[in-house]
């Protein structure tokens, strides 16, 4: 049993002196105390942490840490780990989808649980503005969300960097980086038998170069016999390197865009996009469960939202519906995704070879601008629903 | 009661209206629906005391509270808290108000250290420096650290209290804040509320147990049905309450029939060894010394005889017995 001292008097009551406290209690500006001690409450709730860290940081990092393990017990069953496909897989595939879940579990929890706690009224009673505590959870909630997203994205980066292939791997072939478009003729001359039995021709009467009549490629890739010019006879050596050169010519574009690893502006690019629907995922959680007041509700339309609707209302070309399409965040954020990354929602339209944008075709249209405008949008207006509810709320 | 030491009287906010009264509120309403909890309340606390806030459970007691702090809107009437009108100036008028309302929840995944420095942090900053000493004075400083999830319900009502003083608050209104504590808990809290009056704050304590109000409050009012029917010092409400004679003596059947032949108005009820003899509010004490002159003349031995002032009990089951009568 604990005992009440009545005898120990507040320690501060005659330094106030009962003076209006110096703290503008009223303004709805968050104080740095009220962040860091929102951010505190947020970590320490281990189980989410634990969820949250498995998701965006060790997901990814299991894959690639059993890549590196199997290249190095068994390199020429495995390939390396890391390299620029594997980059933007897992960019598109992993860090953006589970980036933004992980962001609106996080949000949800911020702007429900000073309910279910029973914190809010404690906080409501303090005098405090309440927009400030709801602004407070801003910062808080992106410092942790955006460090989570931010490691897992660099661990991504070290592997795909330090672990990529010392050669480019085009249409199955094994082709050294960084040639010339000479180079890469030269090359393919060289390999003129794996070229013609690996790479597209793009062939075709209007077509310029020379020409094979009929192509026959054995179980390793190589012209075998039966293989004809043009006019029907027996190829020779010498058309079998012209072809080769022909279609070098004709793949060289899509090879100059492959590279061993993501360059350094692709990763700031596509780090920054993951950021961004990070913190969309964050605030949008953040103001919808404050707008209905329960986690669980919240977390599951999140989910709903990201792996359903966004799909769907991404590629599905439905008349009369194409402006509510065009204003769901996730299609704005497919629309500003960095040309070189395959096409989020396992679209695999984008991505090496298919060129800037790649996937995009496949995308309902709609402009930079009107992306922007929409997700700028969508921050904006759950912000201040969440808000709105936030200072209404019977406590 | 219980003076603190090193206590020191509490100065009047700057800028708050000079008056004597903690809490002010006029025609105060609220509604859910079809059903008044808050009903026309005309309520004026003292500052500097121990306001007792009475009445059945239902009765709308933690409603007010949570209207007197900014919890829900009020749908009628103006109040004001330490002189500041509300919610016109409420984050001045909170500034020095601490609360708890209804059962004290707290982040149970948080230590009772890290709660209070959340509160703290919307607070002024020397709010900080007074979380130690908080817990220190509602005696849960060895269980700080733990988390709240180990806490009973009696150290989240104490840990509720140490919320409420790290505002160093000048006015506390505490929602039944005997609930869940035993009775060494009650003691403690009845000590603790005492020392905060001593120091010149102003306690508002809700609770339906009569017998906690009376012994902690100086002031109470009563409300029944969300309307406050009766307010004021206990001794003064108490004062128009009849009196009760307890009387001990060789033959109580002809003690009453003595008694009934008089002019005193008095209600006589048989009880174990005597009677018992209720005297009309405002009887004074020549009626006691009739009784006890009668019943000697009359040859009757009187072995005891002794006044009992109703209690806050008796009058509050008078008060509300009454309006219900009349309804």
């Amino acid at each position: 049993m604990t005992t009440v001292q009545a005898n120990v008097p507040t320690p501060s009551l005659a330094s106030t002196s009962g003076d209006a406290p110096p703290d503008h209690r009223g303004s709805y500006v968050p104080t740095f105390g009220m962040i860091t001690t929102r951010m505190m409450e947020l970590t320490k709730r281990r189980g989410l942490m634990i969820t949250l860290a498995v998701v965006t940081i060790g997901i990814p990092t299991v894959f690639l840490v059993v890549r590196l393990l199997a290249h190095a017990f068994d390199p020429k069953s495995y390939g390396p780990a890391g390299g620029y496909t594997i980059f933007t897989s897992l960019v598109a595939g992993v860090l953006f989808i589970f980036g933004f879940i992980v962001a609106a579990t996080l949000g949800c929890t911020a702007g429900s649980a000073d309910l279910g706690d029973g914190l809010f009224r404690h906080l409501v009673v303090s005098g405090r503005s309440r927009l400030a505590l709801y602004l407070a959870r801003v910062p808080a909630g992106l410092a942790i969300i955006w460090s989570m997203v931010a490691t897992g994205f660099i661990i991504v980066c070290a592997i795909c960097v330090l672990a990529a292939p010392t050669k480019l791997n085009d249409n199955g072939l094994n082709v050294p980086p960084h040639l010339s478009e000479v180079q890469f003729e030269a090359w393919s001359a060289a390999n003129a038998d794996q070229v013609i039995c690996n790479f597209p021709f793009f062939g075709g009467p209007k077509r310029s170069g020379p020409q094979l009549g009929n192509v026959n490629c054995g179980p390793h890739g190589l012209v075998i016999a039966g293989t004809t010019s043009p006019n029907g006879t027996p190829v020779t050596q010498a058309e079998i390197k012209a072809f080769a050169v022909t279609i070098a010519k004709q793949n060289y574009a899509s090879y100059s865009r492959l590279f061993l690893y993501p360059s350094d502006s692709l990763m700031i690019e596509s780090g920054l996009w993951v950021e961004l629907e990070a913190t969309i995922g964050f605030l949008v959680g953040l103001g919808l469960a404050s707008l209905i007041g329960q986690r669980t509700v919240s977390v599951i339309l999140m989910i709903v939202l990201e792996l359903i609707l966004t799909p769907i209302f991404s590629r599905a070309h439905i008349p009369h519906l194409i402006n509510a399409q065009r204003s769901v965040v996730g299609v704005a954020m497919a629309h500003i995704e960095p040309g070189a990354l395959p096409l989020v929602f396992g679209g695999g339209g984008g991505g090496p070879g298919s060129g800037p944008g790649g996937g995009r075709s496949q995308l309902i249209p709609e402009t930079t601008t009107e992306a922007i405008i929409v997700i700028v949008a969508w921050i904006v207006v759950w912000t201040a629903l969440g808000a709105w509810r936030m200072m209404t709320r019977d406590a | 009661m219980i003076a603190a030491e090193g206590a020191t009287a509490v100065a009047v906010p700057e800028g708050a209206a000079e008056g004597r009264w903690a809490v002010e509120t006029h025609g105060l309403t609220k509604r859910f629906g079809g059903n008044t909890a808050v009903n026309d309340v005309e309520l004026l606390v003292p500052r500097g005391s121990a306001f007792g806030y009475l009445g059945p459970n239902g009765a709308g007691k933690t409603t007010l509270i949570r209207v007197l702090l900014g919890l829900t809107h009020a749908d009628a009437g103006t109040m004001s808290l330490l002189g500041y009108r509300v919610p016109k100036h409420r984050d001045l008028a909170l500034a020095r108000v601490g609360a708890i309302v209804d059962e004290p929840r707290f982040p149970r995944h948080l230590t009772g250290r890290q709660n209070l420095s959340m509160l703290a942090a919307v607070r002024e900053p020397a709010a900080r420096t007074r979380i130690e000493p908080a817990l220190e004075r509602v005696g849960i400083l060895h269980r700080a650290d733990d988390k709240v999830a180990k806490y009973s319900l009696g150290m989240r009502q104490r840990l509720g209290v140490a919320a409420c003083l790290i505002g160093d608050p000048q006015l506390l209104l505490l929602d039944e804040p005997m609930n869940g504590l035993d009775p060494a808990g009650m003691q403690d809290m009845r000590e603790m509320i005492q020392s905060l009056t001593a120091e010149g704050r102003t306690v508002v304590l809700s609770s339906h147990l009569l017998d906690e109000v009376e012994r902690t409050c100086d002031a109470i009012a009563i409300v029944d049905k969300g309307k406050v029917i009766r307010q004021g010092p206990i001794s003064e409400l108490l004062a128009g309450t009849s009196v009760v004679i307890q009387v001990e003596c060789s033959d109580p059947e002809r003690a009453r029939e003595l008694l009934e032949r008089t002019t005193l108005g008095s209600q006589i009820e048989d009880v174990h060894l005597g009677i018992s003899v209720a005297l009309p509010a405002g009887s004074g004490r020549d009626a006691i010394a009739e009784i006890a002159r009668v019943l000697v003349e009359g040859g009757v031995a009187i072995y005891r005889l002794q006044p009992i002032q109703a209690s806050l009990e008796s009058w509050f089951l008078q008060v509300t017995s009454r309006l219900g009568a009349s309804e």
